[in-house]
């Protein structure tokens, strides 16, 4: 038994530190820690409802977007009011934008290195890359250029982000040609474009990206125009193009290399969405990705999701908390006296581990394809089957429970999401220029209250809990999918869904845990 | 009577500038910012200029007979520490809480009414300082950014300076401390007679005297 | 650095950048910079120049972040991010972005650190976590601050970038919250870069871009001015004339200069009295001014309205809302109610108060003790005749009238 430890975890959002157990090439035991506390939670406190719109986003610099939408989405249920029709639409288009651009620099910028090399690039033979793209049905790039830049770099001696990169790992296959190579470290420095692209969408919308301005409680200040839309548009449809020209097609051209990440990486097979983006209704079994709990252990089937079931220990972090486990509308977050150190056998995390009706959840991309496709929602089911066709595993949706899986759960639903957002925008220009007369805000009024915002962030199920006393918010609580996800133990030792997931998992190396990375990474945490 | 005009030109610069000052705190209803900055700074000035001219008289001008005395005492020397309020503090305290019945005996001023005037004169300059540094061409000024930064730090500004929140607050409370003093004022100079209204409404002096 | 078979400009066409777009991106660096339109082509060459020769040494630190200072700056288009990554820093280490993972990635660090010391760039993002005892964050099994020491102290210049790490942004609000287990020192929970070197006497240069997030264009702007146009000389010193560009706190004076109400493209409606009372209104969809829905643009000073946001899309106001000044020191404080006139005052009190209602209640107060002492004085028989006059001073009584002369 060796021990195999990523600290930091890089090219992910925040701080993670990821230790395995490694028996016989295989990962035995596995915690996930949490490394960084800050309080968002305690700052709320004696704070206006509407400024928790403004601080909450700052938990996460990837998805303020969905922790915006969430704290306005509490303060609104807190307080009694419904958000008007004119701000939903805007809302799900700015929610729309933040889920393609995180996608998108996730797929490439933050997980890409670990399956494609640019070392390996350097070997490619240009009009062999042009004829594989032609193949694999991508778009194709000055790959002459790239070829040549990578080039000077690594010549130049300065490998830049590239530096202590595993660029001669046995981990990356043996048969993915060069030229494949060559074309994702392409659409990788593509990606940080088309990425930027779909932030000015929101900064069309919302001011700014990250942290937006404009969805606050009660609607949103951002007032459509069919010229401000038209602006909008043209982007989504850039975009749009860009992911079912480049972004599915690179998947599925990397993917058959990779074909053993569907026997692994699976974890629990618990699943839990709140769902996102709201249909007229503003009922979560009606959105758009709907609302939903599956454990596939106890088969292929999905149940209506209960906030109600929620409780969040702390047994295993270095918060105080009694013993206690709490449901989040009176939970409370309360840092130690004094730091007791990183003992995986007792105290290992700053993450507390909620638990949904005494189970681990996964949560994220594949926990709302995994429900949506259940529940039959029309393009997704089109999508996954053609996808799962496309891997030879036809008919056997199962075997998304894995590493792959996620990867393509990710992916294809960046492509739903891009087909939606096209039918938003035109649906919005339609309403204005048939002189509808669209709502955009109401104010608050109500002082005291309780209210629960559940909404999906790219990367899982997002709730924000906000208790209101006199206009003053009396306690806050956030359970982000990063919570979920990267929980440690609880009281009864349950292991959080990624600590699971990495269970199984093989590892060549165990001191270049690149696989670890990979599954780690592939919660995109 | 030129303090009768004084008095006027104070009340009047005191209206506008709370007026014109919260409206700018606060555009109430739309349509005159412009208006209402013109009206504050026209005003600022007024009041200055009025301070000045009256602290320049002070030392001119004959004001008020001795107790005990004949001799009139120059202007400024009321507003100083006199021999005839010495130990007189206490009995000004406990006379106004109703601890002693009997008016004490003292100058022209009481010590607390003396200190009170006193204090008008750096406040008003103060609210004209933090309205400076709260004003865009001069508030880089070295001078004004320095209160700007002093008060960001009491507000707990992180590294400090630049921050123009804690001022503006201060500015704002200036003027509810300005405006404490006249309500003080115009209610003990009005509470036994009102022949100082009288005085300064209808320019007539009670002929009984006082 | 270059690309030896192709020139620079090709390459930039090849990345979809045109010459023009390249040199309009000089035009607003100079802007930025605060320098004349005349220098844009002085940038555009060292750009090219930079494209030729080695790479500048840099590492990229995330101390208690959110990460969006790094999202922000991959939005920046001309040059791109890959640029920046690729052909002028050699980024070595950043967390978000960089290929190794682990022991690996902290060796890189640290071997950029010591090869290159007194001669690369740190830039740090997020806040300082002093908090129990640095432990609120640890990275590759040490405390954040011992890291931030150690590589602090042998970089030539750190770029802070972001209010977290200018002075512990939005983190270091959360002690002014009565709450279990917090300090009721801010410092003691996070603070920022240069205040928390300044403590540990560590005097390494630290240019400060505070905003939430950092707008990329000005990190750009401090790269380019940095690195390629000599603000670190040869021996890693930074000069005199970069160091006079910078205000007291650290700032460059040509982005912190003047607030974002001077600039603001809505100013004109302000002085008109036009103004948004409510979202969604009509006033709102005209662009009338923010003023009253709480704008901080008349006491925040950065040039948002003039650089904007996200390649120039747009920016908070000119979508509808409210500057909330996180340009700001202690901005979550210093601003909040963000959609009220004042900032809360008595943070640390389990309700703070609004100033304005503070000020309300104490002159109602004395004008109700007013009112009330004007029924003592009619009570007392005073109103009217006044009281009777004293027929001698009490201290006088008291200590003697024998005594000679007496008081007066």
């Amino acid at each position: 038994m060796v021990k195999s430890v990523i600290d930091p975890v890089t090219r992910i959002e925040g701080h993670l530190r990821v230790e395995c157990e490694v028996e016989n090439g295989v990962i035995t035991d596995a915690w996930v820690s949490g490394t960084l506390f800050r309080g968002m939670e305690t700052i709320m406190q004696g704070r206006d409802p509407s400024d928790a719109y403004f601080i909450s986003q700052r938990i996460c610099g990837v998805c303020p977007i969905s922790h915006g939408h969430a704290s306005s989405m509490s303060a609104e249920s807190a307080l009694g009011v419904d958000f008007p029709g004119g701000a939903r639409l805007v809302r799900n288009l700015i929610e729309a934008a933040e889920f393609l651009h995180s996608h998108i620099l996730w797929f490439y910028t933050l997980a890409a290195l670990d399956y494609v090399n640019p070392a390996k690039a350097l070997e490619a033979d240009i009009a062999a890359t042009y004829d594989l793209a032609q193949a694999a049905g991508t778009s194709t790039a000055n790959f002459a250029a790239v070829q040549s830049r990578i080039k000077t770099l690594v010549e130049g001696g300065d490998l830049s982000i590239f530096t202590n990169g595993y660029l001669d790992h046995p981990g990356y296959p043996e048969d993915m040609p060069a030229e494949l190579h060559l074309i994702a470290v392409a659409h990788y420095l593509e990606a940080l474009e088309v990425q930027a692209e779909a932030a000015q969408i929101i900064a069309l919308m919302g001011g700014k990206f990250p942290h937006f301005m404009t969805s606050i409680p009660g609607g949103t200040a951002w007032v459509p125009t069919v010229e401000k839309l038209d602006d909008v548009l043209f982007r989504f449809k850039r975009v749009h193009d860009w992911i079912y020209s480049t972004m599915i097609p690179d998947t599925l051209a990397i993917a058959p290399f990779y074909k053993d990440a569907l026997t692994y990486g699976g974890g629990h097979g618990n699943f839990l969405a709140w769902g996102v983006f709201d249909s007229a209704s503003r009922e979560l079994p009606d959105r758009y990705l709907p609302s939903g709990a599956v454990f596939t252990s106890k088969g292929l089937s999905v149940e209506e999701a209960d906030e109600g079931k929620i409780l969040e220990y702390v047994d295993h972090t270095w918060l105080n908390g009694d013993g206690k486990a709490l449901h989040p509308s009176e939970g409370k977050t309360v840092p130690p006296q004094a730091f007791t150190g990183y003992d995986p056998k007792t105290e290992y995390s700053w993450a507390k581990a909620p638990r949904y009706d005494g189970a681990a959840m996964e949560v994220g991309p594949l926990a709302r394809m995994v429900v949506a496709y259940l529940k039959g929602v029309a393009p997704v089911k089109t999508l996954i089957d053609t996808a799962l066709e496309a891997l030879g595993a036809a008919g056997k949706p199962e075997v998304l429970v894995s590493l792959l899986g996620r990867i393509a759960a990710r992916n294809l639903e960046a492509a739903v999401i891009a087909d939606w957002s096209l039918e938003w925008v035109t649906e919005l220009i339609e309403t204005i220029k048939s002189g509808e007369k669209l709502e955009f805000h109401k104010p608050l009024k109500e002082k005291n209250g309780k209210g629960a915002g559940l909404w999906e962030a790219p990367r899982g199920a997002l709730g924000h809990w906000m208790n209101v006393s006199g206009g003053k918010i009396a306690n806050y609580q956030v359970c982000t999918p990063s919570t979920w996800d990267l929980s440690p133990r609880d009281a009864d030792g349950i292991r959080g869904p990624m600590e699971e997931a990495l269970i199984g998992v093989p590892v060549i190396d165990p001191e270049r845990p690149i696989e670890a990375g990979r599954i780690a990474r592939s919660f995109d945490p | 009577m030129p303090f009768v005009l004084y008095h006027w030109i104070n009340a009047l610069a005191m209206l506008f500038l709370t007026l014109s000052g919260l409206y700018i705190h606060y555009p109430v209803f739309p349509g005159f910012m412009g208006t209402a900055r013109g009206v504050h700074f026209f005003w600022m000035f007024t009041l200055i200029i009025n301070l000045i001219v009256r602290i320049v008289l002070a030392f001119f001008v004959k004001s008020a007979v001795m107790p005990s005395t004949r001799e009139q005492d120059i202007d400024y020397k009321n507003w100083l520490p006199q021999e005839a309020n010495r130990h007189q503090f206490i009995a000004w305290i406990k006379y106004y809480t109703f601890f002693k019945k009997e008016h004490p005996i003292s100058a022209k001023y009481a010590g607390p009414q003396k200190m009170s005037y006193l204090i008008t004169v750096p406040l008003t300059f103060f609210a004209a300082y933090t309205g400076f540094a709260l004003w865009g061409p001069t508030s880089d000024w070295a001078f004004f950014a320095a209160g700007t930064r002093f008060f960001a730090d009491l507000f707990g500004a992180g590294i400090g300076g630049g921050n123009l929140m804690g001022i503006r607050i201060v500015h704002y409370w200036t003027m509810w401390a300005i405006l404490l003093f006249t309500a003080v004022h115009a209610y003990l100079a009005n509470i036994y007679n009102f022949d100082p209204s009288r005085m300064i409404f209808l320019w007539k002096e009670n002929d009984k005297g006082h | 650095m270059a690309q030896k078979d192709l020139g620079f400009y090709d390459q930039l066409e090849a990345r979809g950048v045109t010459r023009r777009d390249f040199l309009k991106f000089c035009g607003t660096m100079t802007a930025i910079l605060g320098l004349s339109e005349g220098m844009a082509p002085a940038i555009a060459s060292a750009v090219e120049g930079a494209a030729g020769s080695s790479l500048f040494p840099a590492v990229w630190m995330d101390g208690g972040l959110c990460t969006g200072c790094t999202e922000s700056v991959a939005q920046v288009t001309k040059p791109d991010i890959a640029t920046i990554l690729l052909d002028i820093l050699s980024l070595n280490y950043m967390e978000t972005i960089s290929m190794s993972q682990g022991e690996h990635a902290e060796e890189a660090l640290h071997e950029t650190a010591t090869h290159n010391e007194g001669k690369f760039v740190l830039v740090y993002e997020g806040s300082v976590m002093t908090g129990l005892d640095g432990n609120l964050l640890r990275v590759a099994e040490k405390t954040s601050l011992e890291s931030l020491k150690e590589i602090g102290s042998k970089a030539a210049a750190i770029i802070a970038v972001g209010s977290c790490a200018v002075d512990g942004g939005w983190v270091r609000s959360v002690p002014s919250v009565k709450a279990d287990g917090y300090p009721q020192e801010p410092e003691a929970w996070a603070t920022g870069v240069s205040q928390y070197l300044a403590s540990q006497n560590i005097n390494t240069p630290v240019i400060n871009l505070p905003c939430c997030p950092v707008n990329p264009e000005w990190v750009v702007a401090m790269i380019i001015d940095a690195v390629m146009l000599g603000g670190i000389d040869a021996d890693g010193k930074v000069t005199a004339a970069f160091a006079s560009k910078l205000d007291e706190e650290g700032r460059p004076k040509s982005i912190y200069g003047q607030t974002i109400h001077d600039n603001c493209p809505r100013r004109g409606h302000f002085e008109n009295g036009e103004f948004v009372y409510k979202f969604g209104s009509p006033e709102e969809a005209a662009g009338y001014c923010l003023y009253p829905v709480g704008c901080k643009g008349p006491q925040t000073k950065t040039n948002c309205p003039v650089v904007r946001w996200n390649d120039k899309a747009s920016w908070c106001v000119e979508s509808g809302a409210p500057c909330i000044g996180c340009g700001n020191f202690n901005w979550v404080d210093e601003n909040a109610p963000f959609l009220g006139r004042f900032r809360n005052i008595g943070l640390g009190m389990k309700k703070p108060v609004n100033p304005a209602a503070a000020a309300t209640v104490v002159g109602g107060v004395a004008v109700a003790a007013l009112a009330a002492h004007g029924f003592g004085m009619k009570a007392a028989g005073r109103i009217g005749a006044g009281a009777p006059m004293e027929k001698m001073k009490d201290w006088d009584r008291k200590h003697g009238a024998s005594k000679k002369g007496g008081d007066k």
